[in-house]
């Protein structure tokens, strides 16, 4: 009984408390609960097989080994209305929208962080504010082109933002060879719903880079800048090149003209770069103005970038918003820049920054999420219901040590959705990845990458940490 | 096309070259020793000398430790392995340059070549030649004639004739340690088969089978693909369709001035020393490529 009622706390995204299915959600979960296990066995083989032919992997270090594993793939689609998911996208559009007047603000006059003294100071102080990006003003006046915002489902069901990705959110290719792979292995199940279709994004971003131009040339060159082959993410970065028909280069690939243009080393000579869409890091970008030992940066680039001479896209200095305490503020930014209330909720987020926030957090810290401000991929995360007595006093004096580095949340119950585990169908946490691009106009992609965890209990979705993922349905 | 795609399409492509010429070379050679009565057989140390880093090789030479060494020794850098290994970290950068088909077939003598138990019998030597021709196959039959065509093709044919020249130049400073003239022969048969070139030879020679012809249809025989002119000609025709060099052009057209000039075979001095300049023609335009195209 009483895990019953444990059980019946949680959202399950296909299945209502009585253990059946929602309604527009009995032809996929019929599908695959009608299946033999040999035929479950059957339809996983071809999965990997064409997952394999494609080349989809991603990249993990184990013991200092370079491994290319194979992409996981959950065959049971994350299915999620139309009309919810509208709801969603005007939400993420209102909020990036917000996002980016701030990171310009930032950038400039500074107004916001001055009615928000606790915030401003928390700015000055993060790394991820680069003051060599101060009074530039970027095309459009947009710093954070490409993003991928972090959604979850609370147990009432109600869609969360949980973190904002504003540097090189990766993750994208996934959700488009996920598509590929479902059309192959589950096709006559596409036959029973109306899915909205998600391959015109490597387009989409190919517009969005190149509005981000400031030359006026109508034909403009633009390029992918990965920090290579060893990357986790080259994957994506290949993919995305080729997709979009553009270069991908690593900074051996680029120079500095005399006249301060960015160039690609070409056989047939040096060649004018517009664009750069780089998965580096900003402090690796530029050697001359951070850090000096970076091989994966093109010596200048920021000079030419203050000339207008060429775009880097996203902008240095947008992670300045991807910061965990900025989070926390984003609400007030969207009634401050845009005399709205925030259509998306987000989880509610304690600064010990603040020393009440602090107290609270101290006290209260084996019902929280603590987290690090400036680490991404689930890393340095503590569970608080989760840890032990031992854990939640070593992450306290962490804590006291320097309270401007964490933030803590309370713990959402992440809704689950059935998945395939082997040959039976067992609920599992998710998230939601959907990415949006801006530049004349706003584009989000239909629905996104869905990430599962795994292992039974657990909500830590990172592929580099055992996730998985899903194909994600926009259904009419 | 990029500098940095150029260059490594050309490296994959010398590579692969490479693996098929050296397993070839080792499969011809472990049949003739079977041959070749053991005391005229010398022994196999003589390959090493033709794939180079014969200072490095510190062992006794036993077919073991000589089929060790040229097949699976990470450590040096003319072993399968090594050159395996190399186009491989090539051939990641070219993931979008390489006809979907021809980057497979690439992981499938990778792993063809990681996941056989014995590398040495002579079935997991002609799995890697099938694998690379595969591999040369979908390129030229499949492929768009782009700048990563042109590159495979420039790395490929200076790869294969700089392998028939040391080929060569190994089978005439061999020849001078065996008296026997019909082992001298067997030899000889054993070259054209280590170039694939034993029945094309036959059709055109079919009674003689020496020295003289041998290298007549080694060095210029045009219709032959693995003569040393037939590579020329090839590395003449690719540069019509790359950007202008008058250096390569100098240098491809002093190297086909040398094969026109080498044409007494019977001398083994001039024949060496011409092979000689030969040689160092290719590492001249090698060179060259290089500074014209990767790294100016």
């Amino acid at each position: 009984m009483n895990n019953k009622t444990k059980e019946n706390k949680l959202f399950d995204e296909y299945l209502n408390n009585k253990q059946l299915p929602r309604q527009g959600f009995g032809n996929a979960f019929n599908y695959f609960s009608k299946l033999t296990p040999t035929k479950k066995r059957f339809l996983t083989k071809t999965r990997d097989s064409i997952i394999r032919s494609m080349g989809v992997t991603f990249r993990v270090y184990d013991n200092n080994k370079l491994i290319d594993r194979d992409w996981p793939l959950d065959l049971m689609p994350r299915i999620i209305k139309e009309k919810e998911w509208i709801e969603v996208k005007d939400g993420l559009i209102q909020r990036i929208k917000a996002v980016n007047l701030f990171i310009h603000d930032v950038y400039h006059k500074q107004e916001f962080l001055n009615k928000n003294p606790v915030l401003k100071s928390l700015i000055l102080e993060s790394p991820n504010y680069l003051k060599e990006c101060s009074g530039i003003i970027p095309k459009n006046k947009i710093w954070a082109n490409i993003s991928g915002t972090d959604l979850i489902r609370d147990h009432r069901g109600n869609f969360f933002v949980l973190e904002d990705n504003l540097r090189v959110p990766s993750g994208v290719a996934y959700m488009l060879e996920n598509r590929n792979v479902m059309k192959k292995v589950v096709t006559d199940l596409f036959n029973k719903y109306q899915v909205s279709p998600v391959d015109d994004y490597t387009s989409q971003l190919y517009t969005c880079l190149s509005n981000a131009s400031y030359s006026k040339e109508k034909n403009k060159t633009i390029v992918i800048l990965s920090p290579g082959v060893f990357n986790s993410a080259y994957f994506e970065h290949a993919y995305l090149a080729q997709q979009m028909g553009v270069d991908l280069v690593e900074s051996s690939d680029l120079f500095l003209s005399k006249d301060n243009y960015v160039c690609l080393k070409t056989i047939n000579g040096q060649k004018k770069v517009d664009v750069i869409y780089r998965r580096v890091n900003d402090n690796f970008l530029d050697p001359e103005v951070w850090e000096k030992d970076s091989v994966l940066g093109v010596p200048g680039i920021i000079k030419s970038w203050k000339e207008k001479k060429i775009a880097i896209v996203n902008a240095p200095g947008s992670g300045v918003a991807d910061d965990k305490a900025v989070y926390a503020f984003v609400p007030k930014m969207i009634e401050f820049f845009l005399g709205e209330k925030s259509k998306l909720k987000q989880v509610k987020t304690y600064l010990c920054a603040f020393e009440k926030d602090k107290q609270y957090v101290l006290e209260n810290i084996s019902k929280l999420v603590l987290k690090p401000v400036n680490e991404s991929g689930g890393y340095g995360i503590l569970i608080g219901p989760n840890s032990t007595k031992k854990e939640l006093s070593q992450y306290k004096l962490k804590i006291q040590s320097n309270p401007r580095n964490f933030v803590a949340q309370p713990l959402i119950k992440l809704s689950t959705t059935p998945t395939l585990i082997k040959t039976s169908i067992q609920p599992r946490h998710i998230d939601l990845r959907p990415f949006i691009l801006s530049g004349n106009k706003t584009f989000v992609t239909n629905g996104g990458l869905t990430r599962v965890a795994l292992k039974k209990g657990s909500t830590i979705v990172n592929s580099s940490q055992g996730g998985g993922s899903k194909d994600t349905w926009i259904v009419n | 096309m990029l500098s940095s795609i150029a260059e490594k399409t050309y490296w994959l492509s010398r590579y692969i070259e490479r693996i098929e010429n050296t397993s070839r070379l080792i499969n011809v050679n472990s049949d003739l020793l079977l041959d070749i009565p053991h005391d005229e057989s010398n022994d196999l140390k003589h390959l090493i000398k033709i794939t180079g880093h014969f200072d490095d090789f510190k062992k006794s030479n036993s077919k073991e430790n000589v089929f060790f060494f040229l097949i699976e020794d990470e450590k040096n850098p003319s072993s399968i392995k090594y050159s395996i290994e190399m186009a491989k970290m090539n051939s990641r950068y070219l993931l979008t340059m390489l006809p979907k088909s021809a980057w497979e077939q690439f992981n499938n003598l990778y792993s063809d070549f990681n996941n056989a138990a014995v590398k040495r019998n002579s079935e997991d030597l002609y799995q890697i030649i099938r694998n690379s021709q595969r591999f040369f196959a979908i390129i030229s039959d499949g492929m768009q004639r782009n700048d990563v065509f042109n590159f495979i093709k420039l790395g490929r044919f200076i790869e294969r004739a700089d392998m028939l020249s040391r080929i060569i130049e190994d089978q005439i400073l061999r020849k001078e340690t065996h008296v026997n003239k019909y082992y001298q022969n067997l030899q000889w048969s054993s070259v054209l088969r280590s170039i694939n070139g034993y029945e094309s030879f036959k059709t055109i020679n079919k009674e003689n089978l020496n020295q003289e012809v041998v290298l007549g249809f080694m060095i210029m025989e045009k219709l032959f693909p693995r003569s040393l002119k037939y590579c020329v000609d090839k590395l003449i025709e690719v540069q019509k369709f790359l950007p202008q060099s008058t250096n390569i052009k100098k240098i491809t057209k002093s190297l086909l001035k040398n094969l026109e000039k080498n044409n007494v075979y019977k001398y083994d001095k001039k024949i060496l020393k011409h092979l000689d300049n030969f040689q160092f023609g290719l590492i001249k335009l090698d060179k060259e490529i290089n500074e014209r195209f990767f790294s100016y």
